[in-house]
């Protein structure tokens, strides 16, 4: 218990270390500007604390956490699943049509959508799957590939031929809106916020909990985390790491396919092809980094990332380009990995030391005797 | 030991990869804010103060194409007025809610009218708007708007088109012409309508070869300059000789295509004429214009004078809202037979379509 | 950590010939330290200790070479000698211990260090830039100038020069992709003569050769020699050596075990001097062996991914209540039938049962969840998460298993209690069962894998060397623990490197050879040293019968 402890307070420590290292790079760019840091960062929290902004930050947490998530799922095992993005938006473009096409009664027609959602991704996610297993095609090759070819599927998609429509907003393509009985209603957690937080927040708390419980406490769990810390090892232990590898793909596309549920149930009950937000895939993996592929780590690392996304936005009211806030993201980013690493090798060392301190035998000569002479 | 370390390096690479993925995608968009009153030193009292907020689409001031116009009509509007201005821009890949959270910044800022430029901003203005009765607000491109605050600013970019498609089927030897369409969406698609049509009004058996850059969702095609060249410089070998590009930063890859070919091209928007290098100049006919920077001017200044209109404003040629360049003098021979459609249109003899 | 030595100077066979000239070899490499001239010795290693993170690599090394001897260092694979040798060419640093060159104690940072004081070393793979020629590989990063300039014509001449006097035929102006590989090992000598090395280390550098090459190779080394450098040549082919050496030191478990004379000693009891022997006596009580066949392999044959068979019609029984020791020089199968066994490869002809049941087409998991317990060889890749903790080790291979599951859940409750039951029974010296198990000692890693293995009462139990790197104590304690269970019906296959394990702990012992088995051999008759000679095929055993 004190072991585990005292590893999450050296981990919550470097995580710390590594964002005052950021604030200290933004400030030194900021001081040669000519910008005061302490104006600038006051700025930016006055701001990121009003409740409007809170809601847009909880919001913009909800699907970051979610992409993360499926990033996580992947890293956890070594798997790189880059294709998050690819993922997330072809699932949320074909459950965004099919919620408009069906018809079902409230309550089950945004359950199929989701699971239609989750069926995509996890489809799209299982091609990078067969290719790895069968051919070996490196994961990280295919799903980048992958992303291309999930725009371009898309586009064709969207055509108003197919499932496409013209919208109301006579210059964008969406899919057939999904009517009042798909929908996910907001909840009312900030007062004068002026707007709801999206209701699929409470998914992204059950996925994170899953997480949670499914790589800690179960076979499957424990299995994935052996594949990822060795996979020669957990080979022997008769993992079969090609069918870990294919369910892992299939939860974390699955994972991916929700990313876009929150918006497309809660905001704009259609996909559009141009104001669709993209590119969360890559928001995730840099926030499944951050928090250390942990359930909870990862969501302070989406609310940071939401917060600075959100705060940056004051910036340019006052001059600054908030530009500036994706330097400090990026940098929060690699000094987070290097202080990871850091403190893991530390921290192995030192219980090295410990266990050796604890078991030493009585010490031999040799050991006593300095040995090393130099030239 | 060995496997954990390299496994350890992959996720620092990786950690790399995403730092570079997160930076090229937000690397474009520029802020420019103007100090308050910039155009209205030495101005004398009569001029009314106006705090103008300005939300560009992706890009920003600078952008050399859309937001660079609408920036230009902001001027416009500061040489007559006393203007104070706020100019924010949006970033790539970000929600509609932080669209929303830019507009509300702005409102509450006092602002007021605010111009949101370009369509993507129709949804956030949808939500934001009703909360600030007292606000006016103007949107480019979108007209779908039916609240008492805000004024849709549309173009009638088929007009335009059409015009040019006069002019190039004038031009035209080879009887084959080209169009190279930005990003395929319905507004870009108008703009080859009206194109096609105004071709084929000259001479129906010119050809018109149509290609897209890329596809919606994939907005590259807005700013791919090479793909563009390249393109062109297939429809140029495919017989065509004169080419005309809806395609924004694009257009700039046809214009090298057309110098290197000896062939010519249209522009778009602005007077690209005008902004073209000395060797691309004498091959641009003539460009299709697109007054976002009147329609800003004029929304600013109309609103300074209370005459603010709900609903949408329509720019079209009768309104003097679109037209085509006339500096390259090449134009010269044909500009009677253009102007003669042009009064067609105007007294709505002829109707321009839409959709191609 | 010195018994090793205290041991084999205990070793039966040197007590007959081999030890006199043996022991006479440590006195003539003391006595000329001492009296003579100190440049006589070209290299001197005194103490040198060298530990990774959970283990020791080598430990109280002493070698002397002498200047213009080519010294070789043998032992077996995973002795420690390139450790060593990375130690004396500036690769890292001891821990402990000294190095003295000419005389003089140095101590390097880098191999730039080592190079300046005239040490050189050619590695088993070439370092050659296949499309630059000769010339240009000997000169990188060594290039001589003129005013800023490349001096070719310098170079040219100076690499004429070493080519000629020390017989190498070398034509600078080759590119080295049209060379073979004799002559871009010459390359690689001339390489490292170039910038001034008089001693020069050989990693295993007739690995790639054919014979003749081994032979021109052996021209050069004397060659050398004459002209006064000193070259340590490692290897693990005891011909060669004996042909080429003027000295051997043999290494064993990290450490050096004695320094030999080659004219006298055979090839037979260097392979002793390699293996070794150990306290206390690995032996084997009455039989139990029962009429039962619990593992049968019948014909197996396994291809590497080149097309070779590593394993070569291989057919064996192991009964229940009876252990088979499977004898043979690292690399000659041994692994790759484990891994087929175990599921981890897969077999490209011949039958597995277990109990009866062909399990040729079980995954690992199947074989493990039906009693095949496995002590890998590699414990670090195959056996444990090093990052892990100790309970989690303990889950490690039998994740579906009591007391580790319950259902789809982990029982942690259960698995963290029978870790602690493990670390009392095999004496796991740690502080607790949540430290990660890399912070524990290869022995002690070793004794919390062979307690996992032996829990729940399997029936089948692969052991690749289950005794490698632990205590004296533990290893009486895990060859107790294997007794017991064959005494309740276990079935053991046994591999070990110790010969002396193998005879004392094995019921039926065969010899692996190239990728087939070779020979049977009664452990009751067999000496060690018949069993090493018939492993390294270096002479047949009597009692023996090709299967």
């Amino acid at each position: 218990m004190r072991e585990r402890l005292s590893r999450l307070l050296l981990n919550v420590f470097a995580a710390v270390i590594a964002a005052a290292f950021a604030a200290g790079i933004t400030s030194i760019i900021l001081a040669v500007r000519g910008d005061s840091p302490t104006f600038v960062i006051s700025q930016m929290w006055t701001y990121g604390t009003t409740p409007s902004s809170e809601l847009t930050i909880l919001n913009s947490a909800t699907v970051y956490y979610l992409s993360a998530i499926a990033v996580a799922i992947g890293f956890r095992m070594n798997l790189f699943n880059i294709g998050v993005d690819g993922q997330y938006r072809l699932a949320a473009m074909l459950a965004a049509a099919f919620g408009g096409a069906v018809s079902l009664p409230n309550g089950v027609r945004q359950v199929a959508i989701i699971l239609v959602a989750m069926l995509v991704g996890a489809s799209w996610a299982g091609l990078v799957a067969l290719l790895k297993v069968t051919r070996g095609v490196s994961e990280v090759i295919s799903t980048i590939m992958l992303n291309f070819i999930a725009t371009g599927l898309i586009a064709y998609l969207m055509r108003p031929s197919i499932l496409g429509r013209r919208s109301a907003v006579a210059n964008d393509v969406t899919t057939t809106p999904i009517p009042k009985s798909g929908q996910v209603g907001g909840l009312d957690l900030i007062p004068k916020a002026g707007g709801k937080v999206y209701g699929l927040i409470v998914l992204a708390v059950i996925v994170g909990v899953l997480f949670h419980v499914v790589v800690n406490r179960t076979r499957f769990g424990f299995d994935l985390r052996a594949t990822g810390q060795s996979a020669s090892a957990a080979a022997a232990s008769g993992v079969n790491v090609k069918k870990m590898i294919v369910a892992t793909l299939l939860l974390s596309g699955a994972c991916a396919g929700l990313v876009g549920m929150p918006a497309l149930l809660g905001d704009s009950h259609a996909y559009s092809s141009i104001t669709f937000q993209t590119g969360l895939g890559f928001t995730g993996i840099a926030i499944a980094l951050l928090g250390r592929n942990n359930p909870v780590g990862i969501a302070f690392a989406a609310i940071l990332w939401a917060f600075l996304d959100q705060s940056a936005q004051i910036l340019d009211l006052n001059g600054i380009p908030k530009e500036i806030v994706q330097i400090t993201q990026g940098v929060v980013v690699l000094s987070v990995v290097v202080a990871y690493e850091l403190v893991r090798r530390w921290a192995l060392a030192h219980q090295q030391r410990v266990v050796g301190g604890a078991l030493a035998p009585p010490s031999d000569p040799a050991a006593a005797t300095p040995a090393q002479v130099t030239a | 030991m060995m496997n954990l370390r390299s496994k350890r390096t992959r996720i620092a690479v990786a950690g790399l990869a995403v730092l570079a993925m997160t930076l090229s995608a937000c690397s474009s968009s520029k802020n420019n804010s103007s100090g308050g009153g910039g155009g209205g030193t030495g101005s004398t009292p009569a001029k009314k103060t106006v705090k103008v907020g300005l939300a560009y689409d992706v890009g920003g001031r600078g952008d050399k194409s859309f937001n660079d116009l609408a920036a230009a009509g902001l001027e416009k509007a500061k040489a007559d007025l006393n203007i104070q201005t706020k100019e924010l821009s949006a970033v790539q890949g970000e929600s509609d809610q932080q669209k929303a959270d830019r507009l509300t910044l702005l409102a509450t800022a006092g602002y007021n009218p605010i111009v949101a430029i370009g369509f993507a901003y129709a949804g956030s203005l949808a939500k934001v708007a009703p909360k600030f009765p007292n606000i006016h607000f103007g949107i480019i491109d979108d007209n779908s708007s039916k609240l008492p605050n805000v004024e849709g600013l549309v173009f009638a970019e088929n007009e335009s088109s059409f015009l040019v498609g006069v002019a190039a089927a004038q031009a035209t030897k080879k009887k084959n012409v080209g169009f190279i369409g930005g990003v395929q969406t319905p507004l870009i698609q108008k703009f080859q309508a009206g194109y096609a049509a105004g071709v084929k009004a000259v001479d129906p058996s010119i050809k018109v070869q149509v290609a897209y850059i890329s596809q919606a969702p994939d907005f590259s095609g807005f700013n791919d300059p090479a793909k563009a060249k390249v393109i062109a410089e297939g429809m140029y070998d495919g017989g065509a000789d004169v080419v005309y590009h809806a395609a924004g930063g694009s257009g700039s890859g046809l214009f090298q295509a057309a110098a290197a070919k000896k062939a010519l091209a249209i522009g778009v928007d602005s007077d690209q004429y005008q902004t073209a290098t000395a060797d691309q100049k004498p091959y641009i006919l003539t460009s299709a214009l697109k007054g976002v920077d009147t329609a800003v001017d004029n929304f600013i200044k109309d609103d300074a004078a209370g005459k603010f209109k709900a609903g949408s404003v329509r720019f079209d040629l009768k309104a003097g809202g679109v037209g085509y360049a006339t500096s390259n003098p090449i134009i010269d021979p044909y500009k009677a037979k253009i102007e003669d459609f042009k009064a067609k249109i105007i007294a709505g003899t002829i109707t321009v379509p839409t959709t191609p | 950590m010195l018994p090793g030595l205290v041991f084999t100077e205990s070793l039966p066979p040197l007590s007959d010939p081999a030890a006199a000239p043996g022991a006479c070899a440590i006195a003539v490499a003391t006595h000329s330290a001492e009296t003579e001239l100190p440049t006589a010795v070209a290299v001197e290693l005194h103490g040198i200790t060298k530990r990774f993170p959970g283990v020791v690599a080598n430990h109280d090394i002493d070698i002397t070479v002498q200047r213009g001897h080519v010294h070789a260092i043998v032992g077996e694979n995973g002795a420690g000698k390139s450790t060593l040798m990375k130690t004396l060419y500036g690769m890292h640093k001891p821990d402990e211990g000294t190095i003295t060159v000419n005389g003089k104690p140095v101590s390097f940072s880098s191999p730039a260090d080592a190079i300046a004081v005239g040490i050189g070393m050619v590695h088993q793979h070439f370092m050659l830039a296949d499309n630059l020629t000769v010339l240009e590989n000997i000169v990188l990063g060594a290039e001589p100038t003129r005013g800023g300039v490349l001096d070719g014509r310098a170079a040219r001449r100076k690499i004429r020069e070493i080519s000629d006097s020390y017989g190498l035929g070398i034509d600078p102006d080759v590119l080295v992709e049209e060379l073979g590989v004799g002559d871009r090992q010459r390359v690689e000598i001339c390489k490292v003569l170039f910038r001034g090395a008089r001693i020069l280390i050989l990693d295993e550098p007739t690995a790639v050769l054919v014979p003749q090459e081994v032979d021109e190779l052996f021209g050069n080394l004397r060659e050398l020699k004459s002209e006064g450098l000193t070259v340590l040549f490692i290897s693990h082919k005891l011909d060669e050596v004996l042909s080429v050496a003027d000295e051997i030191t043999v290494i064993r478990r990290g450490t050096t075990v004695q320094t030999v004379d080659p004219k006298s000693v055979t090839a037979r009891q260097l392979a002793q001097l390699m293996v070794g022997s150990e306290l206390p006596i690995p032996e084997l009580r009455e039989s139990t062996v029962t009429e039962t066949a619990e593992l049968v392999v019948e014909n197996l044959t396994v291809r590497s991914t080149g097309g070779r068979a590593v394993v070569d019609d291989v057919s064996l029984v192991i009964h229940q209540g009876e252990i088979v020791g499977l004898a043979g020089v690292e690399g000659n199968g041994q692994a790759e039938l484990v891994e087929a066994i175990m599921g981890m490869l897969p077999i490209e002809s011949g039958r597995i049962t277990l109990g009866g049941t062909d399990i040729g087409g079980w995954h690992t998991r199947e074989r493990r969840e039906n009693g095949v317990g496995y002590i890998p060889e590699d414990r670090q890749r195959h056996g444990l998460l090093l990052e892990a903790p100790l309970w989690e080790n303990r889950i490690l291979g039998h994740q579906t298993e009591r007391p580790n599951v319950r259902g789809f859940w982990i029982d942690r409750g259960a698995a963290k209690k029978d870790t602690r039951r493990i670390v009392d029974e095999f004496d796991v010296r740690t502080p607790g069962i949540t430290v990660p198990a890399a912070s524990l000692s290869g022995g002690n890693q070793q004794k919390l894998i062979v307690g996992r293995e032996m829990s729940g009462t399997p029936k089948v139990l692969i052991a690749s060397h289950p005794t490698r790197g632990v205590d004296v104590g533990a290893q009486a304690a895990i060859w107790e623990h294997l007794r017991n269970a064959r005494a309740a019906g276990l079935a053991v296959l046994l591999i070990s490197a110790d010969l002396d394990e193998l005879i004392g702990m094995s019921d039926t012992l065969k010899v692996i050879l190239r990728g087939r088995l070779v020979s049977e051999v009664d452990p009751r008759n067999v000496t060690s040293e018949e069993l090493g000679a018939a492993m390294t095929g270096a002479g047949p055993v009597s009692s023996g019968e090709a299967s």
